[in-house]
């Protein structure tokens, strides 16, 4: 194979069709970015779910005048619950200590901190189960209002929904990036079909003296390869930019607060190969299926 | 060498057949006009050798291998055994000459080192050496067909299809095309040639299959154009 051959035909053929080609790598870019951005936001939640799962399932609030036994007797009952394998683990929170919490998760409102008494938060027991769909056997070992117990509040229910929301946010990234991709695909299509109409000398006369169908394809499939490969870059570029310009700024305060985790170099890190690699690889098998279908070599 | 049996061609978009059971076989090294009026199936013929397309009936067989039962796949190696010359030229514009001749030869592969050796032997030899970096606008449309006679025979190939080669030149021009393709057969290339030019087949006296409806009305060695043209 004459790589010079190749080559001179491949940067010939993006030439020709410039604007084509312009539409064509940003599409793909775009569509590319969006995939990022969805398989970071889907990172982003499998990494929240850590934080918050982890941390807390249940919460057993104390009434504001509980006494000394009611409270050993709350935790005599959690030390049982952990003996017979329902309680992970288990661990009491002072009014003092929710406070200092509340006053780190809300460092960027200090209106709020300010307007909120030290004593205003309830003490807690903050419970991790074994298995979080037991809820509902725990919260009936601890009926609300009696023995100094307040409430139980299951958190999974909460973070349920907060995460459905964030899913729904993946979701519809995923979505907007499968269109974006829909549409690169036709324009790597049509790009392909008008740059074989173009070169259609080139390719007959190859033809009719045997060049291998491999040879006469190779040029149209690097061209729209090339392309793809120049998408990846701008939408890895995209995402670089994103996270230093909108997540490092924007989001600062409530990655600080642990309330969101932050977006590591090494995630996108991650993601640009399998970008680069869709960008590659999608464009290629896009201008494969063109040739198979419109294009007689 | 070549041989057609009960080939039948239908084109979707006609319902009179292209070829309609036509039978005939063409031996190594010979000349043959392919005469008859346009729609005949003259082009149809070449373009079943190629494999441009396949018979809807009927087997085509070129240099002992059967066409319908050829992959996709060699039919490459197949057109590496022939050369195409054309009405039109079909000569890539923006190459020269030389470029245009060379060009059959860099896009299967072949070594640099042949390319540069046999590209001047076969420029020398359709008496085109002095214009090698000419572009074809640049010259003649008789020394346009010699380039692409060229290029159609820089490959030495067994046969050489020739569609009208000389449909766009005067007759002093179409004459020494005609001696090229002569000398080429002289080497031992089949050369079949379909043509209008009654002159030519008139003067050459090779042999001649006439087709009309997509049949062979005649079939004669040293034939000549024939009466009522």
């Amino acid at each position: 194979m004459r790589v010079n051959f190749v080559l001179s035909e491949v940067a010939t053929g993006l030439r020709r069709n410039l604007t084509m080609t312009v539409a064509m790598i940003l599409t793909t870019a775009i569509s590319l970015g969006l995939m990022g951005t969805g398989l970071l936001i889907a990172g982003m939640i499998s990494d929240m779910k850590e934080i918050y799962y982890d941390k807390v399932q249940v919460s057993i609030f104390l009434a504001d005048d509980v006494t000394e036994e009611q409270r050993a007797g709350v935790e005599d009952q959690l030390a049982q619950l952990q003996s017979e394998g329902e309680v992970q683990s288990y661990l009491y929170e002072s009014k003092e200590d929710a406070y200092a919490r509340f006053q780190q998760q809300f460092s960027q409102q200090p209106e709020l901190v300010q307007n909120t008494p030290p004593d205003a938060l309830p003490e807690s027991f903050r419970v991790e189960l074994v298995n979080p769909e037991r809820y509902e056997v725990i919260a009936a070992q601890f009926p609300d209002g009696t023995n100094g117990v307040d409430q139980v509040r299951d958190e999974g229910d909460f973070l349920d929904r907060l995460f459905s929301l964030l899913n729904g946010a993946r979701n519809a990234t995923i979505a907007v990036a499968v269109v974006q991709a829909l549409a690169a695909l036709l324009l790597i299509s049509n790009t392909i079909q008008l740059a074989a109409f173009n070169r259609r000398n080139e390719t007959n006369i190859m033809r009719l003296v045997g060049a291998s169908r491999w040879y006469t394809q190779l040029p149209f499939i690097l061209e729209a390869a090339l392309a793809g490969l120049i998408g990846a870059l701008l939408a890895i570029g995209g995402l670089v930019l994103t996270k230093l310009l909108f997540v490092d700024k924007a989001l600062a305060g409530p990655i600080k607060a642990g309330i969101i985790p932050p977006v590591d170099w090494s995630a996108i890190a991650t993601i640009s190969p399998i970008i680069a690699a869709a960008g590659v690889g999608l464009a290629a098998i896009a201008a494969y299926v063109t040739l198979r279908l419109y294009v007689r070599l | 060498m070549i041989e057609l049996q009960h080939v039948t061609k239908l084109y979707p978009a006609s319902a009179r057949p292209a070829l309609d059971d036509v039978s005939t076989e063409i031996d190594k090294g010979e000349f043959v006009f392919l005469i008859g009026s346009s729609g005949s199936g003259k082009s149809t013929f070449l373009r079943l050798l190629l494999k441009e397309d396949d018979p809807t009936k009927g087997t085509v067989v070129v240099n002992g291998k059967t066409l319908n039962t050829m992959s996709k796949w060699n039919v490459p190696k197949l057109r590496r055994t022939m050369g195409c010359v054309f009405q039109d030229f079909r000569l890539l514009r923006n190459r020269t000459v030389e470029q245009n001749v060379a060009f059959a030869l860099e896009v299967i592969n072949k070594p640099q080192r042949t390319i540069k050796r046999v590209v001047p032997e076969v420029l020398e030899m359709v008496g085109l050496e002095g214009k090698a970096g000419r572009l074809p606008g640049e010259l003649s449309g008789g020394e346009q067909q010699r380039v692409a006679i060229a290029r159609a025979f820089v490959n030495r190939p067994l046969v050489l299809l020739a569609d009208e080669p000389t449909g766009n030149l005067d007759p002093e021009t179409s004459e020494g095309i005609m001696l090229l393709l002569e000398r080429i057969n002289r080497t031992g290339t089949t050369v079949i040639m379909a043509t209008h030019d009654y002159h030519i087949v008139d003067s050459m006296r090779r042999r001649v299959i006439e087709l009309n409806g997509g049949q062979i009305t005649r079939d004669q060695s040293r034939g000549v154009y024939g009466v009522g043209r």
